[in-house]
C-alpha cells in the first residue's frame, strides 16, 4: 500500500469518532429540530409517553410570521434585530475607541486595560442583576442627577412602553425588499473605483428593486391580514447598555492587540507621509484589521442572537416589552410545552445566524484558496 | 532639495548614551552614506534627522532651519525602511499616493506623480496588486516611489536592501545609484555593508559607539583611514593589523614585525621615535603575488608560505605566513595560482601601509 493513502485512513480513523458525535449531535439534532419544526408536536397530550405527532410542512413558521398568535414572536425579532444592531454599533464602537486611546500609551495603561476587560468575567446573571439595580426607577442611573443638585430622572430603562422607528407589520416584504435595494447600491458605491462595470451592475439592480417597490409596492403581498406595528422598544435600551458595557472591553482587547501588532515602521511611515493621528486610525490601522472587525461583528451578532440570561435576569422572562426570541423559545418550548412552535422559533434564530456566518465561512474559504 | 546639518546631535534612552556630540555637515544633493557595526547608533541618528526619534542634545538643522521641534510629517523628509513598511491592505497605487492624499493634493494630480514615479521604477504594472502579491525587490521598489512621489526634501534610507538576496542586493545598489544620479535629491543611507557604503557613497560616515569615526570619499577612508577600527571595518577582506615595534637607524626607518622589517617611507609618521611600538596596517591587496611582484623595489619583496587558498575567480584570497609567525591575508589575482604548503615569493606596497598608535589605535601619519 502507498504510504500516502496508508496516511489518509490513519488521519480518517483518527477524525472519525469525533466525525460521528459532531454528526449525531449536532446536525442530527438540528435535522431533528427541523423535522420537530414541522409537525404538529404539543398543546394537550405534548408530554404523553408517545406524543402524537403530525407533519404540517411549514405551518408553525407560517403562524409565527403571519397568524394571530405570533405578535409576541414578532416583536420579540424585532427587538432581537434591534439589539443586534445596537449591540454592535456600540460595542465596535466603544471597544475600539477605547482602545485607540490605550494605543497612545497613557499613564496606568496595564491597569485601565484590566479595568475596561473586567466586566467581561462577570457572568450574564451578575452583571444583569447588577444593571437591575442600577436601572431600578427611583434608583441608580435615574437618581445620579441629584448629586449635582438637578432633577432625578423618570425614565423607565427596562419598563417603558414607548417606542419608536414603529412601522407596520403588513409592509415587512417591502421593507426587506428596500433593505436589499440598499444594500446592493452600498455594495455598489464600494467597489465604485475599483470595478466600475461590477459597480455598475450591484447599482442598477439595487435601484431597479427600489423602484419597483416604490413604484409597485402593491403587488408585493402584505405579511399580515391587519394593521400590527412593531418598533423599537425603549424598555430595551437598559438591556443594550448592560451587554455594552459588558462586551466593549472584549473588542477593545480584540482591537489593542491588533494595533500592538502593527508594527512601529509601519506608524513611522504614515507619520512621516503626513498623517496624523486620527489620520493613522482612519487610513491606516483600522482598514488594516478588518479581519478582527468581521470577528468581533460575528462574535458580537451571534451572541445577541442567543442572549438569554441577561434579559432573564435584568427583565425577567414575562416583560413583554423587552422580550426576545431565544427567552420566547424557552418559554414555548418548556412552559407552553408547544414543542413544534418552539423549535421553529429556534430554526429561525439559526438561519438568522447562520445569513452572518455563512458569508463569513465563504469569503475565508475563499482567501485561502487564492493563497 | 536640502542641505542637512548636525551639531553636536546626542542622543540618550535613559542613562544610556547611545549617540555623542555628532557633528556632521551635508551637502545638497550628497549621497551620505552612515556606516557601523550593529548598535554603533546610526539608525538612530537617522531616525533623529526623520523626527521619529527625539534628539537629547544639539541641533538638527534642514535647508539651515533648526527642526529639533518640527513634526516629523513638516520636515519633508522620506524615508525607506528595511522591511519596507508598506501599508499592507493598498493597493501599490494607494501606498504611492497615500502621503499625496495626507497632504491633500487632488486625485488627478496625484495620479500622475504615482505614474510618473511608477514609470522611473518600472512599476506601471503592479499598481493595481496588493504588496503581498509582489517580489521582494518589487517590494522595494514601491517603498522607494513612495519616497519619490513627494519631492522631499530628503531622503533617508535604513539598510533598504539588507532583506533581498546577493544578487538582488547588487542590482538594487546600482539602480539606487542611477536614480540618485537622476533626481539629485540629498540622500543619506544607513547600513552595515561596508561593500554598499563603498559603491554608492559619495561620503562615507563611519561610527562606532556613537560616535563619529572618520568622514571621506570612499577613497580616503580605504587608503587613509584615521584609525584602526576604520581600517578594520572597510574593505573586504579587512585590513592585516600587526604588532610591531619602530625602529631608526641612520637612515633605515622599520617598523619591524617579527624578525623582518616593513620599511616606512620618506615622509610618513615623522614623529615617531625609535622603540616606540606601533600597530602596523596592510590592505589584503597592497599584497602582491606573481608577475605584479617583479614591479616593485627589491627591499619590499619576501617570501611566505600559503596556509590556505580561496579562489573567488577573478582574485584569490590567501592565508599566508611569513616568517614562520606572521600570519596576513592577501587578496590577489585569481590567475595566481598557489596550494598550500608552497612558498611563494611575495611583494608589498609599503607605500600603501599604514601605521597607528597601539593606545589610541589612532593613525601615525
Amino acid at each position: 500500500m502507498r504510504e500516502a493513502s496508508r496516511d489518509r485512513i490513519k488521519a480518517f480513523l483518527t477524525l472519525l469518532p469525533s466525525m460521528i458525535l459532531v454528526g449525531v449531535f449536532v446536525y442530527g439534532f438540528i435535522g431533528n429540530t427541523i423535522w420537530t419544526s414541522m409537525t404538529d408536536w404539543g398543546g394537550m397530550g405534548a408530554l404523553a409517553l408517545d406524543p402524537e405527532k403530525n407533519f404540517v410542512g411549514l405551518a408553525n413558521y407560517v403562524e409565527l410570521f403571519t397568524g394571530f398568535l405570533g405578535s409576541g414572536f414578532r416583536q420579540d425579532l424585532v427587538n432581537a434585530v434591534y439589539y443586534s444592531l445596537m449591540l454592535l454599533g456600540g460595542a465596535v464602537g466603544l471597544g475600539m475607541f477605547i482602545a485607540i486611546l490605550l494605543d497612545r500609551k497613557p499613564r496606568g495603561e496595564d491597569l485601565l486595560r484590566t479595568i475596561f476587560l473586567y466586566p467581561m468575567s462577570l457572568s450574564f446573571i451578575v452583571s444583569g442583576t447588577i444593571w437591575r439595580w442600577l436601572l431600578a426607577p427611583q434608583g441608580g442611573v435615574n437618581v445620579l442627577p441629584t448629586y449635582f443638585g438637578l432633577e432625578p430622572l423618570t425614565f423607565d430603562w427596562l419598563s417603558s412602553r414607548s417606542a419608536i422607528l414603529v412601522f407596520n407589520w403588513q409592509d415587512i416584504l417591502r421593507i426587506l425588499l428596500y433593505g436589499v435595494s440598499l444594500v446592493c447600491i452600498l455594495a455598489g458605491v464600494a467597489v465604485l473605483r475599483k470595478n466600475r462595470r461590477k459597480a455598475m451592475r450591484r447599482l442598477a439592480s439595487g435601484v431597479a428593486v427600489g423602484l419597483f417597490v416604490w413604484l409597485f409596492g402593491d403587488v408585493v403581498p402584505d405579511a399580515y391580514m391587519m394593521r400590527e406595528e412593531h418598533g423599537f422598544n425603549l424598555a430595551t435600551l437598559g438591556i443594550i447598555m448592560a451587554t455594552i458595557w459588558q462586551y466593549s472591553g472584549y473588542t477593545m482587547a480584540l482591537y489593542l492587540a491588533g494595533f500592538n501588532g502593527i508594527s512601529q515602521d509601519l506608524r513611522d511611515a504614515a507619520m512621516l507621509d503626513g498623517a496624523s493621528a486620527a489620520g493613522y486610525y482612519r487610513h491606516v490601522a483600522i482598514p488594516m484589521l478588518k479581519p478582527i472587525t468581521i470577528s468581533a461583528v460575528i462574535i458580537l451578532s451571534h451572541i445577541s442572537l442567543k442572549m438569554f440570561d441577561l434579559i432573564f435576569a435584568m427583565t425577567g422572562p414575562d416583560n413583554a416589552e423587552t422580550g426576545h426570541p431565544a427567552l420566547n423559545m424557552y418559554l414555548t418550548t418548556f412552559r407552553a410545552n408547544e414543542f413544534a412552535t418552539g423549535a421553529a422559533i429556534a430554526i429561525v434564530l439559526f438561519l438568522i445566524a447562520a445569513t452572518f456566518i455563512v458569508p463569513y465561512l465563504v469569503s475565508q474559504y475563499r482567501e485561502r484558496g487564492r493563497r | 532639495m536640502a542641505n542637512v546639518q548636525l551639531k553636536g546631535v546626542g542622543k540618550r534612552f535613559g542613562d544610556v548614551e547611545v549617540v555623542h556630540g555628532v557633528d556632521l555637515d551635508i551637502r545638497d544633493n550628497e549621497f551620505i552614506v552612515l556606516v557601523g557595526p550593529s548598535g554603533c547608533g546610526k539608525s538612530t541618528v537617522l531616525r533623529m534627522i526623520a523626527g521619529l526619534e527625539a534628539i537629547t542634545e544639539g541641533e538638527v538643522l534642514i535647508d539651515g532651519q533648526v527642526v529639533n521641534q518640527v513634526s516629523p510629517k513638516d520636515r519633508n523628509v522620506a524615508m525607506v525602511f528595511q522591511n519596507y513598511a508598506l501599508y499592507p491592505h493598498m493597493s501599490v497605487f494607494d501606498n504611492m499616493a497615500f502621503s499625496l492624499k495626507m497632504r491633500g493634493m487632488g486625485r488627478d494630480e496625484a495620479e500622475e506623480k504615482v505614474r510618473e514615479a511608477a514609470q522611473i521604477l518600472e512599476l506601471t504594472p503592479y499598481l493595481g496588486r496588493k504588496p503581498s502579491e509582489l517580489s521582494g525587490g518589487q517590494r522595494q521598489r514601491v517603498a522607494m516611489g513612495r519616497a519619490i512621489v513627494r519631492n522631499a526634501d530628503v531622503f533617508l534610507f535604513d539598510e533598504p536592501l539588507s532583506n533581498l538576496d546577493a544578487q538582488l542586493r547588487t542590482q538594487m545598489r546600482m539602480e539606487l545609484r542611477k536614480l540618485h544620479m537622476r533626481l539629485a535629491t540629498t540622500t543619506i543611507y544607513v547600513t552595515h555593508d561596508q561593500t554598499e557604503a563603498m559603491t554608492l557613497a559619495d561620503r562615507i560616515v563611519i561610527l562606532k559607539d556613537g560616535a563619529i569615526q572618520q568622514v571621506g570619499t570612499p577613497i580616503e577612508v580605504f587608503e587613509d583611514p584615521d584609525n584602526a577600527f576604520v581600517g578594520r571595518f572597510i574593505g573586504n577582506p579587512p585590513m592585516n593589523i600587526l604588532k610591531g615595534v619602530y625602529r631608526e637607524s641612520g637612515g633605515n626607518r622599520c617598523a619591524m614585525v617579527g624578525k623582518s622589517c616593513f620599511p616606512v617611507v620618506e615622509g610618513k609618521a615623522a614623529s615617531l621615535t625609535d622603540g616606540a611600538s606601533v600597530l602596523v596596517g596592510i590592505r589584503p591587496d597592497a599584497i602582491k603575488m606573481g608577475d605584479a611582484v617583479d614591479k616593485l623595489p627589491k627591499e619590499w619583496l619576501c617570501h611566505g608560505e600559503v596556509v590556505l587558498s580561496e579562489i573567488l575567480g577573478g582574485q584569490s584570497h590567501l592565508e599566508i605566513v611569513v616568517d614562520g609567525e606572521t600570519r596576513l591575508i592577501a587578496e590577489v589575482e585569481g590567475r595566481v595560482v598557489a596550494h598550500p604548503g608552497e612558498v611563494v615569493p611575495i611583494g608589498f606596497e609599503f607605500d600603501r601601509m599604514v601605521l597607528f598608535d597601539p593606545e589610541s589605535t589612532n593613525t601615525i601619519r
